[in-house]
């Protein structure tokens, strides 16, 4: 018996001997590191290639040569440092919390990167932003919706992106903006979510700003997302008589409840959804006429009264390097946070993390040298965007319009949604 | 059989890896290293009650769950960690206790799909309990020092895991030793036959599902203090159960190696695989990874270990044709 | 009052009808599941990834402009197929070795087939272009989905065909030598690979016509199956693994326990009665409700 283990033994001082050639990488020493960790692999892998093409080009447009009216782009590099290029360097999270805090700790303690981006799933922004507290390295989180992520007191977390409380704040705000301008009559409101991290994160806001804000939430729905049908979840619906819907699910439930809701005929005024589900774009194509009046919160829109020239041309350059695919909330979302970073590096005139930092701290871009329909990118005391604000879409003739912030909006908003056809 | 060569062998696994642990700068690859441990503590557990006891589980994730959520609470309440080894340990016991009782006298699927049940009803327990902080999960905070269980370097947590493995070692070599381990192998081979001789299977798989649950237990607390973060995807699903089954699979069910081959397998191909094939978003990594377990069960059903021990005796020429059907006599 | 009791009532009756089409669709993928373990002892970890399959399938037909009903007949046929070569090349070396073999073999399965899913289909939703049956049928106060009525009614058509299969034909009697003894069988002059393939074969075509009915009222994607197979383990257990009656039967009993648990309890708890009721009956009943030994 003694041969096998000690072979074994042997087998695995050498497997540890070998691992770590596997993973080292070099970095072109003029260049400054920026990690980025992405869920590369697992089920949001999909998503993770689009948010890394996206940063990628942001990368090659700050180190290319020509102006777009956005921040730090086009001038060959990082101008304060000597014209030094990015070089973004990818860690994968596997869309796992364990993973992610590897990743971020690979891209600190191997490639030196001076400051962190990522990680969209809000469980890995959670925990490689804690590794970016833990060595002191600033950590820009431009797509995680968790509103608790900047509650947590951290001193390097800068978050670009609204959260999930000021999406469903964005609800409220359309419905007070549109009693000013229609007679609408809403006072009930069914919250409905699945029982993930999303989807508890969303219910739990749209939960308390409407009782805040004086609305009778009169049925608070959590079901799992994993589930298979929904006649309970209607009934309760139903039987709660809700004026409007407030919906946070994927796509498979999604669609269940139109059904449900259809067939059980449940008439609301509106029904609006934490996007998710409800902006995919197999949503509209099974409706059909069904989905007409639909409402969601948005982060971006291609089709908006744009402030900035350059969004169809970014959408031109990201298609191109991404088989096609418009750009969408995300990848305009994660574009934009590169460029963030980029801005701070040129200010902090240092590639030292605590300047690069406070050069964060001060940032102030003005919304309408964005892609986004912002107000500004500022943050507060939390690391929290306090100029981001979300649009309001309507499903109308087939397709997501914009109809809220009325300013910027491409269509009027359709109040009551049109009754279910059949 | 005697057990010098399985004691040398751990030794020699533990003095590497503590030059390693604290000679190494490389936070990498002392990552993999606490994982392959931290796995290999889990497969081992898992082995105890599906391995030698013969009840194959796909729930074992809610001990390690039991664990890293005791010492999230701890520390979030300010209390130390170190208090939640007990007390993990003992939830996870009273857990193995109260849903072992009426399950482990179930014959084969009917045990598994149980665990399964058990290990949904334990998630959505903690998904719709406040205090147990509901789909968000924990985030443990920044306290550094041994009385925190949280280190700066990675040295101190890889040593940890190395302990509680060769902990978790030299328990199983004790079980295959005692009148335990030989129970459960006659129970596993034959039940009726070993309950008409007198052998309780409840009264000895119950102390079996205990020990171990108290092992993954540890492991839970080690990897809260690690990733500072616990939440039910990560710590109670059934996808995690299912790696730790995996890992008991792959190295050899049964066998007292079998986890941590496993576990090596696990981790580097997992890292490997994702590294090299990940990132077009494609699932090739998922391919590769699936052909390689079904590749496992059809060519080497036993298992990495078990079939080096089928082969070795081969070699020698045994004749005992009916151990080869079961490897847990081998080991 | 009369008017609150009445209304109560109602609700009840729509939950009930509502959870009885629901366990018809888990009878409808539990069926397959069963007769495979009946012949040879094999529970599919697979079994979801068939069926998911048999949906992109019938997606595909769709998209040839052969609709989803028109297309169940030829997604069987393939699934059979399908179902047979991955027995002859692979589940057939599986039974030979030890019994945890044929779990994890299937697992391993699993993953393949879910990653091959998400390299050639990508990981979108997918739904069948103008799907058919769209419309509510009303029965006084009880509105049921046209679609869970079709997927219901092919569920007890699907059982009633595979029981009598088993029962009444030739075949049917050798798959049931080889399910009581297979060595038994084999002296009998009954070719067990034989049988076993062409069973495997059916439980893969029974998920194949599944597949084809559930793409009337869901998407398709990479990870479809297992969200319908977990609960299809738990039918089959719970019915008595290997029981074809047993199955339809648990798989109503869950549908109704999930419904009704759903909204008198809260819809975050809709599997709790399910899987108390699992553990509640194996506690006395080890072999479930309608299995043998």
């Amino acid at each position: 018996m003694s041969k096998p283990s000690i072979r074994l033994a042997l087998a695995l001082g050498v497997a540890f001997a070998v691992a770590p050639s596997a993973t080292t990488r070099a970095a072109d020493p003029a260049d400054i590191v920026i990690g980025s960790v992405l869920p590369l692999t697992g089920p949001s892998a999909q998503t993770g290639a689009g948010l890394k093409a996206a940063q990628q080009l942001a990368a090659d447009l700050v180190n290319g040569h020509v102006s777009y009216p956005l921040p730090a782009v086009g001038h060959d590099g990082i101008p304060s440092l000597g014209h030094a290029h990015i070089k973004l360097v990818f860690a994968d999270s596997q869309g796992k919390p364990d993973q992610a805090r590897a990743a971020a700790e690979e891209l600190i303690t191997q490639d030196h990167a001076v400051a962190l981006i990522g990680a969209y799933i809000s469980s890995t922004t959670a925990t490689a932003s804690q590794v970016a507290e833990r060595y002191g390295i600033p950590f820009l989180n431009p797509d995680s919706s968790a509103p608790s992520l900047t509650a947590r007191g951290l001193k390097w977390f800068f978050r670009t992106t609204p959260n999930d409380a000021m999406f469903a704040q964005n609800f409220y705000d359309f419905l007070a903006d549109l009693k000013k301008t229609k007679k609408v009559a809403v006072h009930k409101v069914a919250v409905v979510n699945e029982d993930g991290l999303f989807g508890t994160g969303s219910g739990d806001a749209e939960e308390s700003i409407g009782k805040s804000s004086g609305y009778d939430v009169a049925a608070r729905i959590a079901y799992p997302a994993t589930t298979t049908e929904v006649n309970a979840e209607v009934e309760k619906i139903k039987s709660a008589a809700p004026d409007i819907l407030m919906m946070s699910s994927y796509l498979p439930d999604a669609l269940l409840f139109m059904r449900g809701l259809k067939d059980q005929g449940v008439a609301v005024q509106g029904i609006f959804a934490q996007d998710a589900g409800f902006i995919d774009p197999g949503f509209i194509k099974t409706e059909g006429d069904d989905a007409e009046g639909i409402m969601t919160r948005e982060v971006f829109s291609l089709e908006i009264k744009q402030r900035n020239q350059s969004v169809p041309l970014i959408d031109q350059l990201f298609r191109a390097r991404f088989g096609g695919k418009p750009l969408d909330g995300n990848t305009a979302r994660d574009f934009t946070g590169v460029l963030v970073l980029a801005d701070a590096l040129d200010r902090a005139h240092s590639t030292d993390p605590a300047a690069i930092r406070d050069a964060l701290v001060k940032t102030n871009i003005p919304g309408s040298r964005t892609l986004l329909p912002w107000k500004s990118i500022h943050f507060d005391a939390t690391g929290q965007n306090d100029g981001g604000a979300g649009i309001i879409e309507q499903i109308q003739g087939g397709k997501y319009v914009t109809v809220w912030p009325f300013d910027v909006a491409v269509k009027p908003v359709v109040w009551p949604m049109p009754p279910w056809k059949h | 059989m005697s057990p010098r060569p399985h004691l040398i062998a751990l030794a020699a696994i533990v003095v590497l890896g503590l030059l390693y642990a604290f000679g190494s700068k490389d936070a990498v690859t002392l990552d993999l290293v606490f994982t392959l441990f931290l796995y290999a503590t889990l497969g081992q557990s898992w082995n105890w009650i599906s391995g030698y006891a013969g009840n194959i589980s796909f729930g074992h994730a809610i001990f390690f769950g039991c664990g890293a959520y005791a010492a999230a609470l701890c520390t979030n309440a300010g209390l130390s960690p170190w208090l939640a080894v007990p007390a993990g340990a003992l939830v996870a016991a009273a857990l193995a206790l109260v849903t072992g009782f009426p399950t482990l006298a179930l014959r084969g699927h009917y045990f598994s799909i149980a665990t399964i049940a058990v290990g949904a009803l334990v998630d959505t327990y903690v998904r719709t309990q406040g205090w147990l902080g509901m789909a968000n999960g924990f985030e443990l905070p920044i306290k550094n020092g041994l009385g925190w269980l949280q280190f700066s370097d990675k040295g101190p947590y890889v040593a940890l895991a190395l302990g509680l493995f060769a902990l978790v070692q030299l328990a199983t070599l004790a079980l295959e030793r005692s009148r335990l381990g030989y129970y459960l192998r006659a129970l596993r081979a034959n039940h009726a036959a070993a309950a008409s001789v007198g052998i309780d299977e409840r009264r000895w798989k119950l102390i079996a599902f205990t020990s171990c649950a108290t092992f993954a237990a540890l492991a839970g607390v080690l990897y809260a203090q690690y990733t500072l973060f616990v939440d039910p995807p990560s710590t109670l699903a059934l996808s995690i159960s299912i790696d730790i089954a995996l890992i008991g699979v792959v190295g050899g069910i049964g066998t007292l190696w079998g986890p941590l081959v496993g576990a090596s397998v696990y981790v580097l191909l997992a890292k490997e695989v994702a590294l090299r094939l990940g990132g077009s978003g494609k699932g090739y990594d998922l391919v590769i990874y699936g052909a390689i377990i079904c590749l496992i069960a059809a060519w080497r059903p036993h298992g990495i270990v078990g079939s080096i021990i089928d082969a070795l005796r081969r070699r020698r020429g045994a004749a005992d044709v009916v151990s080869v059907q079961n490897p847990a006599e081998a080991a | 009052m009369a008017d609150a009791a009445v209304e109560a009532l109602t609700t009840f009756a729509l939950l009930v009808a509502g959870g009885l089409l629901t366990g018809l669709v888990f009878a409808l993928v539990a069926l397959g599941l069963t007769l495979v373990y009946g012949v040879m002892d094999v529970v599919n970890f697979a079994h979801g990834e068939f069926l998911m399959l048999a949906m992109y399938a019938t997606l595909g037909l769709a998209l040839l402009g052969i609709g989803p009903l028109v297309g169940l007949p030829l997604v069987a046929a393939a699934l059979f197929l399908f179902g047979i070569v991955v027995y002859r090349i692979f589940i057939r070396r599986l039974l030979a070795g030890p019994p945890e073999a044929t779990v994890f073999g299937t697992f391993g399965l699993l993953v393949l087939i879910q990653g091959a899913a998400q390299a050639l289909f990508s990981s979108d939703y997918l739904s069948v272009p103008n799907r058919p049956l769209q419309g509510t049928l009303h029965l006084g106060p009880i509105a049921l989905a046209q679609s869970a009525l079709v997927e219901g009614a092919g569920a007890l058509v699907l059982t009633a065909l595979v029981f009598a299969f088993v029962e009444y034909t030739e075949t049917g009697r050798a798959m049931r030598a080889v399910a009581e003894d297979r060595v038994a069988a084999t002296l009998m002059g009954i070719n067990v690979q034989r049988i076993n393939a062409l069973a495997f074969g059916i439980g893969a075509a029974c998920v194949g016509a599944a597949g084809a009915l559930l793409m009337l009222s869901y998407p398709v994607y990479p990870t479809v199956g297992s969200q319908f197979a977990l609960t299809a383990f738990v039918v089959v257990a719970l019915g008595g693994f290997g029981s074809i009656q047993g199955a339809l039967v648990a798989a109503l009993l869950v549908g109704l326990l999930e419904v009704l648990g759903g909204f008198y309890l809260s819809p975050e708890l809709k599997m709790v009665p399910v899987y108390l009721a699992y553990l509640v009956v194996v506690l006395l009943r080890p072999q479930g409700l309608l299995g043998r030994r």
